[in-house]
């Protein structure tokens, strides 16, 4: 599996911005397994990026290849099927279900194609430190424990690639160090991509290439 | 693994509007109820008619002739049939033959010999052989046969037997008149030839007197000069007299008909169309409580937007979550279908059991088509709640 960007660049800036980024206007190759981390300044299209990616939108020139598909050409239940079996993410305002309970709210996520037995959301919940939270409505959780429930839900899956949009934004260092290892682990376990986008370098995650946006 | 709706099922905002969409259930449900008793109405006048008519081998005669205005009262080729008018008679579905009842275009004298002092101008008309009740194997003639079969209206021997006394003459049974010696003389063009006639039948059904075809084809090319084969009557075939179609064409046309033979279609034709227009009412009906249903499932989707769209991008198929929500409001069609069948039946057994006293000719089971119709609702209900909630999903991606 092999995920390519082909010259892309939001229809929205500036073809000038080709010329300093790493990563728009420039062709590149992200193999399964390996670990990408793409350094952006706030409003350099980060979150834009993670988007085009995933096939939320599409106002972009260029192409986005998919084992050598354009997922431009997908129809409708082809991105159902990208977003189910294929590609994950962590949102960087999370989208979460506010009135259900965590527990529905990553049950939800794993329903839908399930790589793990109900059990494990417990044991992660543990482990990220949020396990006594799981019967509580996610809008009473606190913006770091709710980072904490999207980073679970997105593990439930089968993925060959793991988007990661600022997922530690309100994360101390040793609660996101545990995310991090569980996503490590996770992906080993798929023998997936991590594609992790954030403002800045951030020690703990073993990157094998990274790019200036 | 089959996806659950369980988790799902709440992330629909149902909403608090309680109101409306127990308004619109009600709606639904009174316009079917109306729609479906007004058929039920509609087969159960159909059925309770159709054996009031006497049949003869399967069919019925009627007789039509163009009504006679004051306006063409004077213009006899307005009062008389056409061949295009035959033809169109014809092309009808609900008439299975038209036969014209050609009258004679001569003088015909006619008298009873030395039995009976009496001598009268008469009319001689002919029928296709369908068309009469009693045909006897004699009713033929052929050119050059003196002896002229003829076919009388049993009315005419009855209005005979109520005059005979008071002129002095013998009163006469039906197989005596069979049997007394009539003398037809016909005379036009400057001939004049007299034939022997017989009563070999007396007919229920036609009003007149009746010769062979052949006789009056002839009598008609010899004593008379106008060929046309137009007609102040015709005589339809039909399988029912009562068809409303039938008497809807002949009021169209401005045709006079017989009407005691279709006196029971008359009763039919304004109860059926009553109930056409209480089945068309509910039609709407029904049309509007599943305009003012959509309305209701816009809302319920527009409330649910967001959900639905954080759904779809997880990797919920759009396909699948369409599916789904409709199948949501399946039972609420079945439901109210099926309270309104079971309501058309306790209508269905009251009106059989005490307005109609339990006659025969109807049951007091809904008709099969009914149930079918029922199934057909919720059919088209289930369809167009799915099409619709369909297109409001796929709008979301």
């Amino acid at each position: 599996m092999q995920l390519s960007l082909k010259e892309i660049l939001p229809s929205y800036f500036d073809v000038a911005r080709k010329n300093t980024s790493e990563v728009w206007g420039k062709t590149l190759h992200f193999n399964k397994g390996e670990y990408i981390k793409i350094v952006a300044p706030s409003g350099s299209g980060k979150t834009s990026l993670i988007h085009f990616i995933y096939g939320m939108r599409n106002e972009y020139n260029g192409h986005i290849l998919y084992d050598n598909l354009d997922i431009r050409k997908f129809i409708i239940e082809d991105f159902a099927r990208y977003r189910k079996d294929q590609v994950s993410i962590v949102f960087q305002d999370l989208r979460l279900f506010p009135e259900q309970t965590v527990r529905e709210n990553i049950e939800l996520k794993r329903q839908l194609n399930p790589f793990h037995g109900p059990e494990r959301i417990q044991e992660m919940a543990d482990e990220l430190g949020i396990g006594n939270k799981l019967e509580s409505k996610t809008q009473i959780c606190s913006y770091g424990e709710q980072q904490r429930i999207a980073i679970i839900r997105s593990l439930m899956q089968p993925f060959d690639f793991l988007l990661l949009d600022e997922p530690f934004s309100h994360l101390d260092n040793e609660n996101s160090q545990k995310a991090m290892n569980l996503m490590l682990e996770e992906s080993k376990k798929r023998n997936a991509s991590i594609i992790f986008a954030d403002l800045e370098r951030i020690d703990y995650f073993p990157y094998q290439k990274i790019y200036h946006l | 693994m089959a996806i659950s709706f369980k988790h799902i099922k709440p992330l629909l905002q149902t909403g608090t509007n309680t109101a409306s969409r127990w308004l619109s259930y009600i709606g639904l449900g009174i316009g079917v109820l109306l729609l479906l008793c007004s058929i039920q109405m509609y087969i159960n006048i159909q059925q309770m008619l159709k054996g009031n008519v006497v049949r003869k081998e399967g069919f019925d005669f009627i007789s039509i002739t163009k009504t006679i205005t004051n306006e063409t009262m004077g213009e006899t080729e307005k009062n008389l049939f056409h061949k295009k008018d035959i033809e169109a008679v014809k092309t009808k579905k609900f008439v299975d033959d038209v036969s014209p009842l050609l009258a004679n275009q001569f003088r015909v004298q006619l008298s009873a010999g030395a039995i009976i002092p009496f001598s009268t101008d008469l009319f001689i008309e002919t029928l296709d052989n369908d068309f009469i009740d009693t045909v006897p194997p004699t009713f033929n003639w052929k050119e050059g046969q003196i002896d002229v079969p003829l076919i009388f209206s049993s009315d005419f021997l009855e209005i005979y037997n109520v005059f005979a006394p008071g002129q002095g003459l013998p009163q006469v049974s039906a197989e005596t008149a069979a049997g007394i010696p009539i003398l037809i003389t016909c005379e036009g063009n400057g001939l004049k030839q007299t034939f022997r006639a017989r009563v070999v039948a007396l007919s229920d059904r036609i009003n007149s007197v009746l010769v062979p075809k052949t006789f009056l084809d002839w009598a008609n090319k010899t004593f008379g000069n106008n060929n046309d084969i137009s007609a102040s009557r015709l005589y339809i075939k039909t399988k029912d007299a009562n068809n409303t179609d039938l008497l809807n064409f002949l009021d169209e046309n401005n045709y006079k008909v017989n009407k005691d033979k279709t006196k029971f279609g008359r009763v039919k034709q304004v109860l059926q169309g009553i109930f056409s227009a209480l089945g068309i009412f509910g039609l709407l009906v029904v049309i509007l409580a599943l305009m003012l249903f959509s309305f209701y499932l816009q809302l319920v989707i527009a409330r649910s937007k967001d959900n639905l769209q954080l759904l779809i991008t997880l990797g919920y198929s759009p396909d699948w979550l369409s599916k789904n929500v409709s199948k949501q409001f399946i039972p609420v069609y079945i439901g109210i279908v099926l309270a309104s069948l079971g309501i058309t039946s306790v209508i269905q057994w009251l009106f059989h059991r005490f307005a109609m006293y339990q006659r025969p000719e109807i049951t007091s089971l809904v008709h099969w088509s009914i149930v079918l119709i029922a199934f057909a609702l919720i059919t088209l209900s289930v369809f167009t709640n799915y099409r619709l909630i369909r297109k409001l999903v796929y709008k979301m991606f």
